[in-house]
């Protein structure tokens, strides 16, 4: 208990590091991005939970709440809000920042498709 | 007391591949479809998600998607002479069960047959004559060539998205794909898979000793991809757990995220999940088919009418059903004649370990399904049948599938058995064994074939499915050539000690070798060889059709999903442009 406990801190502390970073994604490249999520993920009018929850209004939403989707434990007890430094880091390697995470993806390993993603991801506006 | 139900135009039995092709692409009929599934409803969410659906005890050991013996199981023995038993653990083949059927659970080698793989009876006599075949071998051709199911295995190619490379595209041969592959119109939708280090090894050997290898026709995407229904398939994470499991990614394909939801769109359509059929029903001339009586999940009993009985359930489930039916003449080995049951086939595996020097590391925990290198050189007609004494042959290669923990544990002979040797010697070789195997072809004799038994019967009180089978001469000779072949290829790859076993022993249905069962409901030209026409319509019970490998008359060296699904796409156009139109008889006698 005591080691997860300072895994998260650890964690945590670098994600408040990299928040300040800047991100100026380019959406529409984001757009062609996001087919690598779409297998899992849906957006838009009308999008439903499929393998991962709907991620419309994703950026600013606390983690694990997208309602009726069944969050891993890992998630639900994150305690991360999706922001640009939460999602950059999440998006490079989901099971680094949050191990037990049903969220199986190797990550993007290319810092402007992160951007870019990002940047599509702020236009998807909650329901 | 069966409840009799409001009829239906169209009653689809097992929704798999076959079942889910039919019930997507019936839909624009504007007809009443019901599909039967005897096993639960799934999808990725939630039955295949990460992490759990990495159990390997439960899925790969307990066989959550495998088939309830408990329910109904086949008895088995080798030879006529013996009294059959009732299989009480799964083994040798693992029909699948459930929504998706066993395309949930493949490992997604998406073949397309080769010409002569189609016509193995002609394509054979016009090279060798009559007098190669033995008495005992029942060869027979397709009803229909390769260039006719062509735009079909292309439709199934472009829907699962497969990885590959194309070696004859519009006869052009293209070094790197299988240049003996028949012509394609297209290229794969996607290009290959990754290479593992041992399948780099084994393409260098390879070409070193003047063979063609080729990537593994894999419908494990080997990119994201949007299919031409709309629907994106994940890329592969190369995670290792394909066969046995569902794919948390959906990067294998499947119809259980593919065509089976698109049916599900459809409100004329409806899937009756928990439901087992029991028996197709007939009128008092016993030409038409008028229901189907099935279990719901409670044992209850019902009675479904429809116009258009489609088996799509597995190799034994259609044989099965037709046999208990009384649909067709069941095959009598004695005199070599009826046809239901006849032409049975399955596919040995063999071939060879190969154990490295110990700087080896070949990763195996990192794999997919059909992830793998191939020659076809000994493959389908590439042997001299004349020279070498077999009819067939194997397709050999190595791959990267799965490094489970509880499956995989390769000691070199020798080792401890148990205990601190046993593991030591498990974590010494883990890394450095890998195999270059063989996929041979099987052909069908008279002495193999499946029919009712005369002594079990299954939890529902009807005759159990009997198999009898036993490997041949041919197979024997094919099996003994490859691995001769395959020691070669590990040796050329730099294996520091080839393991091969000589092994001549009879058919074991106990330990695990594939689930390519073949035959049973052949489809032909000849009413005497065959129980279907070439349109998959039974030639004695007009309004009922057979789709899936049970029509397949003998077994090739490959996967046989592909030609499954070509022949079920083939079927919904038969179905929409000539049956529907006219019902009746597509073939006269």
């Amino acid at each position: 208990m005591k080691v997860k406990r300072s895994v998260l801190a650890s964690s945590l502390f670098a994600l408040a590091f990299v928040s300040s970073a800047r991100a100026d994604g380019d959406a529409a490249a984001g757009a062609t991005v996001f087919a690598q999520c779409a297998a899992c993920h849906a957006v838009g009018a009308g999008a439903q939970n499929s393998v991962g929850p709907v991620l419309n209004g994703v950026v600013g939403r606390p983690a694990g709440t997208y309602p009726s989707y069944r969050y891993s434990s890992a998630m639900r007890r994150s305690g991360l809000t999706w922001d640009e430094g939460t999602l950059k880091e999440y998006l490079k390697g989901p099971e680094k920042l949050l191990p037990g995470t049903k969220m199986v993806f190797p990550g993007l390993a290319n810092d402007a498709d992160v951007s870019n993603v990002i940047a599509y991801l702020k236009q998807q506006k909650a329901e | 007391m069966a409840t009799k139900l409001k009829p239906v135009d169209i009653a689809i039995v097992g929704l798999g591949w076959a079942g889910g092709i039919l019930a997507k692409e019936l839909a624009s009929t504007g007809l009443k479809i019901v599909a039967f599934e005897r096993g639960g409803p799934r999808a990725t969410n939630p039955d295949f998600m990460a992490p759990q659906v990495h159990d390997e005890l439960r899925y790969s050991r307990r066989h959550e998607l495998i088939q309830n013996l408990r329910k109904e199981t086949l008895t088995f023995r080798n030879d006529p002479s013996q009294r059959a038993l009732p299989m009480r653990q799964l083994g040798s083949f693992l029909p699948g069960e459930g929504v998706g059927g066993a395309g949930t659970h493949w490992s997604g080698l998406h073949w397309r047959w080769t010409e002569w793989e189609h016509k193995m009876y002609s394509g054979t006599v016009a090279k060798y004559g009559k007098s190669i075949i033995p008495a005992d071998m029942n060869l027979q051709d397709w009803p229909i060539d390769y260039h006719e199911l062509e735009p079909y295995y292309d439709t199934f190619e472009k829907v699962c998205g497969t990885s590959g490379k194309a070696g004859n595209l519009r006869g052009t041969k293209i070094d790197g794909g299988n240049i003996f592959e028949a012509p394609r119109a297209n290229e794969f939708p996607n290009p290959p898979l990754t290479q593992s280090h041992n399948m780099v090894l084994f393409e260098k050997a390879a070409r070193n000793l003047g063979y063609h290898p080729f990537p593994v026709p894999a419908s494990n995407a080997s990119r994201a991809y949007v299919n031409p229904d709309g629907v994106t398939l994940g890329q592969c994470h190369y995670c290792g757990f394909c066969t046995a499991f569902g794919c948390e990614a959906n990067a294998k394909a499947s119809p259980h995220f593919t065509v089976i939801p698109l049916a599900y769109k459809n409100p004329n359509f409806e899937a009756r999940t928990n439901s087992y059929v029991m028996k197709v029903n007939l009128d008092s001339k016993r030409k038409r088919a008028v229901s189907v009586t099935y279990l719901d999940a409670g044992g209850r009993e019902f009675e479904q009418p429809a116009d258009l009985v489609i088996l799509a359930a597995y190799v034994f489930g259609n044989v099965h059903l037709m046999l208990h039916s009384k649909i067709g003449k069941p095959y009598d080995f004695q005199r070599n004649t009826g046809v239901v049951g006849r032409n049975y086939a399955y596919q040995s595996m063999g071939g060879v370990g190969a154990l490295f020097p110990k700087d080896t590391y070949f990763n195996p925990f990192m794999g997919s399904g059909a992830l793998g290198t191939w020659i076809d050189d000994f493959n389908s007609d590439n042997p001299d049948f004349a020279k070498l004494g077999f009819i067939g042959g194997g397709g050999i290669s190595s791959g990267s599938n799965s490094g489970a923990p509880i499956g995989r544990r390769p000691t070199p002979p020798g080792s401890p058995r148990w205990g601190k040797g046993w593991k030591k010697a498990v974590v010494e070789t883990y890394h450095r064994m890998t195999s270059v195997g063989n996929q041979g072809s099987v052909m069908s004799y008279r002495q193999n074939y499946l029919d009712l038994d005369p002594t079990y019967t299954d939890s529902f009180g009807r005759p159990m499915l009997r198999l009898t089978f036993d490997w041949q001469e041919n197979e024997f000779r094919q099996m003994e050539f490859a691995r001769g072949i395959c020691a070669t290829i590990a040796k050329e790859m730099g294996a520091e000690q080839v393991l091969s076993r000589r092994d001549r022993g009879r058919y074991s249905i106990v330990p695990y070798q594939t689930t390519h069962n073949t035959g049973g409901t052949v489809f032909g030209d000849d009413p005497r060889t065959s129980a279907l026409n070439k349109y998959l319509q039974s030639w004695d019970v007009s309004n009922v059709f057979v789709v899936g490998s049970s029509a397949f008359p003998q077994n090739a060296g490959r996967n046989p999903t592909g030609p499954v699904g070509a022949l079920a796409y083939r079927l919904a156009d038969t179905l929409k442009n000539q049956y529907l139109k006219r019902p009746e008889r597509l073939v006269s006698v």
